[in-house]
C-alpha cells in the first residue's frame, strides 16, 4: 500500500464512529505477528475500506440490508451472491453490510479471479481489506480457519454480461458447493438487487481486456454509476453438508446438484426483491 | 532401535562451516540425546570455530568429490555409529553457474544418499531444501504446501533449477530407499552467509521495489532452522516439510524494518535496476529469479511441521529498526 497502516487508521478514525470502530477492532482476526494476516488483511485497512466505503452505502447507494441475521456468527461459511455491473461495487456494499450487521463482527473475505491478486495497486488494496486470490488453496485454508468466504458463483460472465440481461443468472461454477460440501460450511445466499442498473455497459471488449490484465473491459454508457438503490436479501444458510457427504465432494453430479440449489435460492432471492423494490432509484 | 535412537544419535552435519551449520553444530554438542557429531567443512578443520573435542570430530571434505565423502562415511563415520546424516551444504551465490556449482548442489546430493544405503550405520538423512523449490504466481494458492507446483520452469536459474533438483533427488528415494529421508523446505533466513536473496536485497540502503504490489513474504531465523533441524533429528518420521519463520510481513514492511528506504519502481525497471547494481556494488541479488516473490504473496503453511515435527516457528527476526515499527513510519 502506497501508506502504513497508521495513516489508514487515522483516516479512518476521522470519519468512523466510535461503534463502528469498536466494531473493527473486536473483528476475529489471525494476526501473522506483524498486525497482518497471512493473506495480507489488516484491521486498520478494514476501518479505511469502512470509512471509504460508508458513505457510498448509506448516501449514495442508500443500501438495504434485509435478512443479515441468516448469517452465522461463527464457522466456515460461504456467501454464494450474484454479481453485477461492470465494477464490483455489489461486492463492496456486500462486504461493508457483512462488517456493519453482523454480532460479534465478521469480515467477509472475497474471492477473487485470479487476475485481481495480479493488479497492481488494486490488488494489494483489496488484499489489505481481506480479499483472497480465488485458487482452491486459499479458499481451503481460510474455511479451515472458520472464516466467511464472499463467492460470486457466475465469475466473470455474472459482473459483464449485457444489460438486456439483467437479474438473469448466468450458469453457476461449482467450486462453492465443493468447497461447503468438503468443509462442511454453511452457505447463505445473497440476493444483490441494484447494482444491474448502476453502470450500463455499451460493450464488454476482451482485446482491451487483455491490454490492461482483465479478462474482459467493459466500456460504460455513463462515466459513473448511477446512484441505484442497493438492496441486499440474505437467505436462509443451506446446509450442503446435511444433505452430502464430504467425500461426496468429488462427484461432478453432486455438486452440480448443489449448485444448482444455491443457485435457485439466490434466484428466488433476486426476484423476491424485484417484486419488493420502489424502483430503480427508491 | 528408535527407543536406542531417542537415547544417543550420532549426526554427521555437512556445511558445518556455513553459520546454519556451524550453529547446528553447537546446538548438538549442547544437546544431551547426540552422542557425536563429525562437522563436515569444506575449509581446513583446524579453521572451524569450535575445537574438536571428545564429542565432536570436524573434517575437510570437499563435497564434489564422492571419493572424499565416501571415505568420512565409511571411515570415521562408520567407525563412530553415525545414524543421522544431516546435509546443509548450498551454494550460497546465486551468481555462480556451471558444472562445479551443479555438482555441489545436486550432484553431493544424490551421492550422499547412495553412500547412506549401503552404510552400515546411517538410518536417516536430512535434507535441507528451500522454498525456491516452489513455484509463485497468481492462480496459485497463496499459502504453500508440501503439495504446492515446484518451479520447474525450462528459464528458471540454475540457483532454482540445483534446489529443486535436489530436493526431487531425495523425495524419490522416500520409500524406496532403506534410509528415512526427510526434506525441510525451509523459507528464507534473513541472515548472511545462508545463501538468502532476501538478505541481499535488504543489504542496500535503497530497496527498489515493484510498485503497486505488496506481496506477504515470510522470513525464518538461523535460529529457528536449527529449530526445526534438531526436531525433525529427533521425530520418527520422513517426508517433506515446509519450515516458515515467526515472520510474515508485507515486503514493504520488511523493507521498513530493516531500516531501508522502499522505492516502488516500475517492474520492467527493475531487472536492468538490479543488474546495474550488481555490477558495481558486487550484490548477488538477483531480481529475475525473486520477480514473482516480490509480486505475488506466497507464505509457507507450517501445519504439517508442526503437528508430525512439533516445530512451531518461535524465534522472529531481530529487526534493527525494531524500536521504530512499521505503524510509526
Amino acid at each position: 500500500m502506497p501508506f502504513p497502516p497508521t495513516v489508514a487508521e487515522a483516516i479512518a478514525s476521522l470519519s468512523l464512529d466510535r461503534e463502528m470502530r469498536d466494531r473493527i477492532g473486536r473483528i476475529s482476526f489471525r494476526d501473522a505477528g506483524h498486525g497482518f494476516d497471512t493473506f495480507g488483511m489488516h484491521p486498520s485497512f478494514v476501518a479505511f475500506g469502512a470509512s471509504v466505503l460508508g458513505p457510498l452505502y448509506d448516501k449514495y447507494f442508500r443500501t438495504i440490508s434485509h435478512g443479515a441475521e441468516h448469517i452465522p456468527d461463527s464457522g466456515p461459511t460461504i456467501l454464494a451472491a450474484n454479481h453485477s455491473g461492470n465494477l464490483p461495487i455489489d461486492g463492496a456494499m456486500l462486504w461493508i453490510d457483512v462488517l456493519r450487521s453482523t454480532e460479534p463482527p465478521r469480515v467477509a473475505r472475497p474471492i477473487a479471479d485470479h487476475f485481481v491478486p495480479a493488479l497492481p495497486f488494486i490488488g494489494t488494496a483489496f488484499a489489505r481489506g481481506g480479499m483472497v486470490g480465488g485458487s482452491r488453496g486459499n479458499a481451503r485454508s481460510l474455511l479451515d480457519a472458520g472464516e466467511l468466504l464472499m463467492i460470486f458463483p457466475e465469475g466473470v460472465p455474472g459482473i459483464v454480461k449485457p444489460f438486456s440481461k439483467r437479474y438473469q443468472l448466468q450458469t453457476f461454477r461449482v467450486g462453492h458447493a465443493e468447497l461447503a460440501i468438503r468443509h462442511s460450511a454453511q452457505v447463505v445466499p445473497v440476493g444483490i438487487v441494484g447494482g444491474e442498473e448502476q453502470m450500463p455497459a455499451l460493450l464488454a471488449s476482451r482485446r482491451l481486456g487483455k491490454l490492461v490484465g482483465v479478462p474482459v473491459l467493459p466500456i460504460p454508457a455513463i462515466p459513473l454509476p448511477l446512484p441505484v438503490r442497493y438492496h441486499l436479501y440474505y437467505g436462509e444458510p443451506i446446509r450442503l453438508d446435511k444433505d452430502y457427504r464430504p467425500d461426496q465432494a468429488d462427484d461432478p453430479d453432486v455438486v452440480r446438484e448443489a449448485a444448482a440449489q444455491v443457485q435457485a435460492a439466490v434466484d428466488t432471492l433476486i426476484q423476491q426483491g424485484l417484486a419488493e423494490r420502489n424502483g430503480v432509484f427508491g | 532401535m528408535s527407543a536406542k535412537r531417542q537415547k544417543s544419535q550420532g549426526v554427521l552435519v555437512t556445511g558445518a562451516s556455513a553459520p546454519i551449520g556451524e550453529r547446528l553444530v553447537r546446538s548438538f554438542l549442547d544437546d544431551s540425546r547426540i552422542r557425536h557429531v563429525i562437522a563436515v567443512t569444506g575449509h581446513p578443520a583446524d579453521a572451524f570455530p569450535i575445537d574438536p573435542n571428545d564429542r565432536l570430530t570436524v573434517i575437510q571434505v570437499d563435497l564434489k568429490r564422492s571419493r572424499q565423502m565416501h571415505d568420512v562415511l565409511f571411515g570415521p563415520a562408520r567407525d563412530l555409529g553415525i545414524e543421522v546424516v544431516v546435509h546443509t551444504a548450498m551454494h550460497l551465490s546465486a551468481m555462480d553457474e556451471g558444472n562445479r556449482v551443479h555438482a555441489f548442489n545436486v550432484e553431493s546430493v544424490r551421492n550422499l544418499l547412495e553412500l547412506c544405503e549401503r552404510h552400515p550405520t546411517v538410518q536417516r538423512v536430512l535434507l535441507r531444501s528451500a522454498s525456491a523449490v516452489y513455484q509463485v504466481q497468481r492462480d496459485l494458492p497463496l499459502l504453500i504446501g508440501e503439495d504446492h507446483p515446484l518451479n520447474m520452469a525450462r528459464n528458471a536459474p540454475q540457483w532454482v533449477r540445483d534446489r529443486v533438483e535436489a530436493d526431487l533427488t531425495a523425495c524419490v528415494r522416500m520409500g524406496v530407499s532403506p534410509l528415512e529421508i526427510t526434506v525441510l523446505r525451509m523459507a528464507e533466513a534473513l541472515a548472511p552467509g545462508t545463501g538468502s536473496q532476501m538478505f541481499d536485497f535488504l543489504q542496500s540502503p535503497v530497496c527498489f521495489h515493484p510498485g503497486g504490489f505488496d506481496p506477504m513474504v515470510n522470513l525464518l531465523t538461523i535460529d529457528d532452522t536449527v529449530h526445526a533441524l534438531s526436531c525433525a533429528i529427533h521425530a520418527k518420521t520422513q517426508g517433506v516439510f515446509n519450515i516458515p519463520g515467526a515472520d510474515t510481513l508485507p515486503l514493504t514492511t520488511a523493507i521498513r524494518r530493516w531500516g531501508r528506504i522502499g522505492i516502488p519502481t516500475p517492474d520492467n525497471l527493475l531487472g536492468p535496476l538490479y543488474r546495474l547494481r550488481r555490477r558495481f556494488t558486487g550484490s548477488d541479488f538477483r531480481y529475475g529469479m525473486n520477480r514473482r516473490w516480490f509480486i505475488y504473496s506466497g507464505v509457507l503453511d507450517g501445519r504439517r511441521a508442526q503437528e508430525v515435527l512439533g516445530y512451531v516457528p518461535s524465534r522472529p527476526v531481530a529487526w534493527p529498526a525494531a524500536t521504530t515499527t512499521s505503524e510509526d513510519l
